[in-house]
């Protein structure tokens, strides 16, 4: 049964409403701008609409326009001095970021005793943008691999080892303010002390 | 199954990723009785949390909702 634009319209914004949430976030972590952010939601759903025909009901809406997401910001707003150097995989596999038991310090207590969700979300808008992406998809909004890999029209392989680089440069940074932070403090505390006497 | 395995593997266990279900039964064994590795994995596990909560934890702003609605009424 063919719908009215009417229906399609209401179709639509049924499929949509649970989505935006998360096409907003989304694109918050990938322009790092909430104006960008906006402008990149309304045209996302701009081509959503125009392209909604052509969608096949009882699908994957979710992933179909996590897609056009991608797509639109890749095309529309990555621009060139945002790309990075990958990091290599060799240079990262001699890091370990977990400290070994022997310290004495549960890695735990020293990591989230100190981190706040601005934390969080500067180590995950500081990754380079292929990183970042599936990190969002996959460990922010819940999409498995298949679906991250369908979004972003790249093999499963390169999900599974931009997210595995990616979470190893979270845990870098995540690691580097903690202990900044742990540094500072223990010199205001020091310096305090030290202004007692 | 040894150390080495469980930590290669630890990603896919906690993403319920491409392991089989012998495979998880495994990592759970380890998981019971090594310490270190149960440590790493409470690490990642509690990391994974956060990254998730934090990441979701934006509000869509009320002059998007209007953006949008106004988009759609000229479809």
């Amino acid at each position: 049964m063919v719908k009215t634009k009417e229906e399609q319209k209401e179709y639509f914004q049924e499929l949509l409403n649970p989505e935006l949430g998360a096409l907003f976030r989304t694109a918050l972590r990938m322009t790092r701008n909430r104006e960008d952010a906006e402008d990149l939601v309304q045209e996302t759903i701009t081509k959503a609409f125009a392209a909604f025909d052509r969608f096949e009901e009882g699908t994957n809406f979710r992933a179909w326009i996590f897609r056009i997401l991608t797509n639109t910001f890749i095309n529309n707003y990555y621009r060139v001095r945002d790309r990075q150097k990958l990091p290599s995989l060799d240079e990262m596999e001699e890091e370990s970021f977990f400290q070994p038991i022997a310290e004495g310090i549960s890695p735990e207590e020293a990591l989230l005793n100190t981190l706040t969700k601005d934390d969080i979300l500067k180590a995950i808008e500081d990754l380079p943008v292929e990183f970042r992406t599936v990190v969002v998809l996959v460990l922010v909004e819940g999409f498995s691999y298949k679906e991250a890999a369908e979004i972003l029209d790249i093999p499963i392989g390169t999900v599974m080892s931009r997210l595995w680089r990616g979470r190893r440069l979270l845990q870098k940074s995540l690691w580097e303010y903690s202990t900044r932070k742990n540094d500072s403090e223990r010199k205001n505390q020091e310096g305090w002390t030290a202004k007692k006497s | 199954m040894d150390c080495k395995e469980v930590l290669e593997k630890l990603y896919l266990y906690l993403d319920h990723e491409i392991l089989t279900e012998r495979e998880r039964q495994q990592i759970e064994e380890h998981l019971k009785w090594c310490f270190k590795c149960c440590q790493m994995y409470e690490l990642e596990k509690n990391l994974e949390n956060l990254i998730r909560i934090n990441g979701r934890n934006d509000e869509v702003p009320p002059s998007l909702f209007f953006r949008i609605e106004n988009v759609i009424a000229r479809f």
